[in-house]
């Protein structure tokens, strides 16, 4: 019996093998050797003449807490967070509408998607012509009157307006992921629970607010937990929208934005240490954050 | 028997291995546009050559990354298409074998104009081959049904103020832009380029920056009044002005372009009828009547195995006869001596392009690098860049800017 338990084990194992290896690889190793490398000095030069890091202690995390740029770069990537409450309401709630059994449902729900899958740099160009000074956003509010021609600006140029326009194209990016996550969550919840509340005269917010999300919380600490993390990671719109600049006037430079120019943005002047510092420093922002993650639902899970 | 057989096979295979150098080449954006031309002047070297073979392989945006990798991982390219600001980056981390220690001095300056050879040097050493090149002003380029509309005589505009008014009379009279000017691309420092051109000087005689006189805070002023009235528009803060010219002019939205004629290239397929209407005219210049431009430069890694075969290639593509074919195919600056008087690059038709390009091509001594760029260039041209942004926007005024970014350039300067 333990023998056939220990095969069963060394089995399961040999499946996982293949994925563990290469996780190992290119996972594991790497965020452990750029944990270290944040530990030491290593520039290309180092690289190119066959030198190893040296080990500087914390040198580099104390230039790097004192460098404004990058503390800007934290401070943005922390507003850009304000996206993630946003994103799961929205989501969730348009999950439970798609849903419904309703005609056409399958269409909208393909509709939401749609940006998921679309390319970052092909929405760049929709979104730049929105956000553009004779642009749809613009446009739009001239025609609801609450601006005039004279207050047209380009939201992308204006240091109050650049991160929160890209936040609002992450967000559209997002949206039909966490949808989709929340859908096949509200499918798993028995119907019969939702019909006894209706015939126990239950609303529909009431079957929404003590049924519905009770029941999703752990599909809402996955969504959260992982928009979070893409939050604090956030690069690729910032790259696209600004060329890297993280302009105007840095007001959307993140701190990932700052590893990435540290390091792979202008790699023959590329200061690993630095970089591995600053990496370091955002991994503790995110484990900080997903603890406190965990820590809400678990204390709402003790009240029940 | 079967021993000796044996031996003269290994023999015979290891001579033929030594008589055959497999040498690695990367060129930057050059595929596919222009894979004939690369792979019939690597079939040429390899037919003078018979015992080098050469591997070509294009990269692209991973260019700088792909070259630090393959060092580290001693698997290093043996010739490598860079450019300027990256060839004194990988010079500066040891990335590259001087290319005097395998070349004469005094060879490399009869084979390529000084001028350019000169923006690859770093402490005494050249570090590249020049290539191809370009000039930033290269040609006038114009609609001339908007001028005419805005009642513009092309024939006044002489220089880069003349240009600044034309574009507020193009502006007013048609509502399209008129020139686009760099005033800061994501890639360098493009207003440090505008004083140059106006004469004003980057450095003070110490080498110590010295761009916040009176007149260089007059000369921000001036464009970002530009910029506050329109003029020249504010999305030049953000998309590279090149790129901007090329899509607002194709569009008819912007009436000049100055630079490369190859921009023509994308406006003929943008807008056929566009094209056909383009005047050429010669560029404007500042105050101080010069062309800036670049090259591009073929380098030698250090960790190359075969540099004598590299640098043997590097001197063979980038020789005149080889950079007049490539300026035949497009219109590049060849950076090869003697090129003005080559008969390869005189014009061949009146199409607009072509006088372009027999303007353009054989221009090379006139590229002038402008000043050679500090050390700790990323950090003190994005602290520069972030400074006439805040001009620009409002936030700071010409000669605060001006101050605080030589203020860091000097503290900052390795």
């Amino acid at each position: 019996m333990k023998r056939q338990a220990l095969t069963a084990t060394l089995i399961a194992y040999a499946f996982l093998a293949p994925a563990l290896v290469l996780m190992g690889l290119f996972t594991f190793y790497p965020v452990f050797y750029g944990s270290y490398l944040g530990f030491t000095d290593y520039t290309v030069a180092d690289l190119a003449s066959g030198e190893g890091p040296r080990w500087v202690g914390l040198k580099n995390l104390q230039f790097v807490l004192s460098d404004p740029l990058f503390q800007t770069g934290i401070l943005n990537s922390l507003k850009y967070l304000l996206v993630v409450p946003l994103l799961q309401i929205a989501s969730l709630a348009v999950a439970v509408l798609v849903n419904q059994k309703l005609p056409l449902m399958a269409f909208f729900r393909v509709g939401y998607y749609i940006p998921v899958v679309t390319s970052i740099s092909l929405a760049a160009v929709m979104w730049e012509w929105i956000f553009q000074k004779e642009g749809f956003l613009n446009w739009s509010l001239q025609l609801l009157n609450l601006i005039n021609a004279e207050g047209r600006f380009n939201w992308l140029l204006n240091e109050h307006t650049a991160l929160w326009a890209i936040m609002l194209v992450t967000f559209w990016r997002g949206f039909g992921y966490y949808m989709v996550l929340y859908l096949a969550g509200l499918q798993s919840i028995p119907a019969e629970l939702e019909e006894a509340a209706t015939l126990d005269g239950a609303t529909a917010w009431q079957r929404f607010w003590l049924i519905i999300v009770p029941l999703m919380r752990p599909t809402l600490l996955l969504c959260s937990l992982l928009s979070t993390i893409a939050a604090i990671r956030v690069l690729e719109e910032i790259i696209v929208f600004t060329g890297g600049s993280g302009g105007p006037l840095n007001s959307t430079y993140t701190a990932l934005l700052y590893v990435y120019n540290k390091s792979w943005g202008n790699m023959l002047n590329a200061n690993f240490g630095v970089a591995g510092a600053a990496g370091l420093l955002i991994a503790l922002v995110g484990f900080a954050l997903s603890y406190i993650n965990f820590r809400l639902t678990r204390e709402e899970r003790g009240e029940r | 028997m079967l021993k000796r057989w044996l031996t003269a096979s290994v023999l015979a295979l290891s001579l033929s291995a030594l008589a055959q150098t497999q040498i690695e080449f990367w060129t930057y954006y050059l595929s596919p546009n222009f894979d004939n031309y690369i792979k019939s002047t690597i079939a040429d070297f390899e037919k003078e050559n018979p015992t080098i073979k050469v591997r070509w392989v294009d990269k692209q945006d991973t260019m700088e990354r792909d070259l630090t990798a393959a060092v580290a991982l001693g698997k290093a390219p043996d010739v490598v298409n860079l450019w300027q600001d990256s060839t004194f980056a990988a010079a500066q981390n040891k990335i590259l074998t001087p290319i005097t220690q395998l070349v004469n001095r005094n060879v490399l300056n009869q084979l390529y104009y000084p001028n350019v050879l000169d923006m690859f040097v770093m402490d005494g050493q050249v570090y590249g081959l020049p290539w191809y090149g370009w000039l930033d002003q290269g040609v006038m380029m114009y609609n001339p049904d908007l001028l005419q509309k805005a009642g513009v005589d092309v024939r006044t505009i002489r220089n880069t103020d003349d240009l600044l008014a034309a574009s507020a009379r193009i502006k007013q009279a048609t509502g399209a832009y008129g020139w686009l000017p760099p005033v800061k691309d994501p890639n360098g420092a493009s207003f440090l380029g505008r004083f140059f051109l106006e004469g004003l000087p980057v450095y003070d005689k110490d080498g110590k920056a010295a761009f916040n006189s009176p007149a260089h805070v007059a000369l921000l002023q001036k464009y970002v009044d530009a910029m506050k009235n329109d003029v020249i528009p504010q999305e030049l803060l953000r998309k590279e002005a090149f790129q901007l010219s090329n899509e607002l002019y194709s569009q008819g939205k912007a009436a000049i372009v100055v630079g490369a004629p190859t921009t023509l290239n994308r406006v003929k397929e943008a807008n056929p009828d566009l094209y056909a209407k383009t005047r050429i005219a010669s560029a404007p210049l500042g105050k101080a009547g010069i062309q800036t431009g670049g090259a591009m430069s073929l380098v030698v890694p250090r960790a190359s195995k075969n540099q004598s075969a590299a640098i043997r290639f590097a001197l063979f593509v980038t020789n005149r006869t080889n950079q007049v074919k490539f300026a035949n195919v497009v219109p590049i600056v060849s950076t090869a001596a003697g090129s003005e008087n080559d008969p390869g690059l005189k014009a061949k038709s009146n199409d607009p392009l072509e006088i372009g390009k027999g303007m353009n091509s054989a221009s090379g001594r006139l590229i002038n690098p402008g000043f050679k760029p500090p050390k700790n260039t990323d950090d003190i041209y994005k602290n520069f860049n972030d400074n006439v942004e805040a001009a620009f926007l409002g936030r700071k005024t010409a000669k605060q800017a001006l101050d605080d970014a030589v203020a860091f350039w000097n503290a900052n300067a390795k």
